[in-house]
């Protein structure tokens, strides 16, 4: 385990979607400067987490405490200000709008407004294509380039923990790969990251530690070590 | 046909259709943030003719601070209504559809508060500017021109606002994806608030301009309404600059079939406009797939 601050702990969390519960008193917790996985199959409740996290989608019971602050059901908007940020599944940009426009979108809040400028440059660093394509509306770029300018404008905020919905979703291996490398690029600005992902092996390469869901439990946890060696994943995650 | 005529007749369109515009803009607006089809919005049509009508008849205001001033009122009481009624109801998941019979219910409200408060009879303000402008063998009042002037001035500042402005940006963003644009840190249920008390001034904008030619009673805002959808229809549901095509376009055909045929005509026109482009193109004639 990691001797940083504790980020982000959720305890006991469960969510309806009317009278369906997807998640079942699910537990866990972030440090500072994490990457965390959360793994599982399509319909375990690891895209319903990460909503429940950010305020996208109503928390039943149970709470989640940001840095200290009870954020329980807050409402999305005031996510940014505290310091946390998504990236949603399949990218959603503003997809009528100009690269600039999405990515400029990312600094909408006035906690953040007034440092826009110096932002923009930075995450202009990180992904040369925000000035190249620039003016280009967003709708027509590929998944790939997409994800990055979603990526981009989720990091205008400069947020201390980074929420991915399924960044590899959709993507070719060769763009996968690069957007690895780009998590691993922000996780080295010191943001933590949490994002949820199917591949078992793919997760493992750049995280320190992940959870798997299975029907909307907690089933097992650990480091990408522990997780990689433990029985369950080797039998039915990686087929040995 | 007269060529001085039949650019008389287009000119008129244009102006009829900048009105159409304005509604068809309002419905527009409401319909691509909130996703709301918002069937009282020939209501806020009508409420914005009677402030007009008691601001510059029965307290003697001038039509230049009593217009902005029954625009401001339409902008809060828009604002003020959604806040009580609609936004309970699109919070909820697959409760969307409800709005349909709450803005329905509301429309017939508003319409017999009306009734009660200002009576059935007609009412119409005088002409805001007097005169006939005369260019060549081409006359149109003043009174139309400035309908026209004003109206293009509104569709100008409107698209300045939606292109430029932190609010702008936050509406467009809203109306193209609700959860990211919320991930983002825009409030969108005040984004809608504003959008549909934006949707009620522009409205009752059109009422004051018009209220010198057509009369206000309670059920002003019923073929308003109707015009409105077809303007929507054609432009593409829920796109502003669709709207605004969508709103000249069918003004320019209206003027055009009524010349060719008769004013009787001229809803017939409308609506078989209307229902050939859901058979063909349901997407809107302006709009994208």
């Amino acid at each position: 385990m990691s001797t940083d601050p504790l980020m982000l702990v959720v305890e006991d969390v469960s969510v309806l979607y009317g009278n369906y519960q997807v998640l079942w008193d699910v537990s866990m917790q972030a440090h500072a400067g994490q990457v965390v996985a959360v793994l599982g199959p399509n319909g375990s409740g690891k895209s319903t987490i990460l909503k429940a996290i950010m305020g996208l989608t109503p928390v039943r019971s149970g709470r989640v405490i940001f840095n200290g602050e009870d954020i329980t059901n807050r409402p999305a908007h005031q996510m940014i200000e505290l310091g946390m940020s998504m990236v949603l599944e399949r990218r959603r940009l503003f997809t009528g709008m100009t690269v600039y426009e999405n990515v400029m979108l990312g600094a909408y809040h006035k906690s953040i407004q007034k440092h826009a400028k110096e932002r923009l440059e930075w995450v202009e660093s990180l992904f040369p294509i925000i000035a190249e394509r620039r003016d280009q509306i967003a709708g027509k770029m590929s998944g790939g380039e997409q994800q990055m300018v979603a990526i981009a404008r989720a990091l205008m905020s400069r947020p201390k923990l980074l929420l991915m919905d399924e960044p590899y979703l959709g993507l070719t291996p060769r763009i996968v790969n690069q957007i690895a490398d780009i998590i691993r690029k922000v996780n080295a600005e010191g943001i933590a990251v949490i994002f949820n992902e199917q591949n078992v092996k793919l997760s493992f390469g750049i995280s320190n530690y992940g959870y798997l869901l299975e029907s909307g439990r907690v089933v097992l946890n650990g480091t990408g070590e522990e997780m990689m060696n433990s029985d369950v994943i080797r039998r039915v995650y990686l087929g040995e | 046909m007269n060529l001085a005529i039949f650019l008389e007749q287009i000119l008129n369109g244009l102006i009829t259709g900048s009105m159409y515009a304005l509604i068809g803009s309002g419905i527009a607006l409401v319909y691509g943030t909130m996703r709301v089809l918002n069937l009282a919005h020939g209501e806020f049509y009508m409420l914005g003719g009677y402030f007009t009508f008691y601001l510059i008849v029965q307290i003697g205001l001038s039509p230049l601070l009593a217009i902005p001033l029954a625009v401001a009122i339409a902008f809060c009481l828009g604002a003020l209504i959604q806040k009580l009624t609609i936004e309970y109801l699109i919070v909820r998941e697959n409760w969307a559809f409800t709005t349909i019979a709450a803005t329905l219910g509301l429309s017939i409200v508003l319409q017999n508060a009306a009734l009660l408060m200002f009576g059935e009879q007609f009412n119409t303000v005088p002409y805001y500017v007097q005169g006939v402008m005369s260019i060549g063998d081409i006359r149109l009042p003043w009174q139309r021109v400035l309908i026209f002037v004003v109206a293009l001035a509104t569709i100008a500042g409107m698209t300045w606002l939606l292109k430029y402005t932190r609010l702008g940006w936050s509406i467009r963003a809203t109306s193209q994806d609700r959860d990211a644009a919320q991930v983002v840190g825009i409030p969108v249920r005040r984004i809608y608030m504003i959008c549909f008390g934006l949707a009620a001034a522009l409205g009752a904008l059109a009422a004051a301009m018009l209220a010198p030619i057509n009369a206000i009673n309670p059920w002003a805002g019923i073929p308003i309404l109707l015009k409105g959808f077809v303007v929507v229809i054609l432009g593409g549901l829920g796109s502003f600059p669709g709207a605004i095509i969508g709103g000249l376009f069918l003004g320019v055909v209206e003027a055009v079939g009524v010349q060719l045929t008769s004013s009787e005509w001229r809803d017939v026109i409308s609506f078989t406009l209307m229902i050939a482009v859901i058979w063909w193109r349901p997407w809107g004639v302006f709009g994208t797939k």
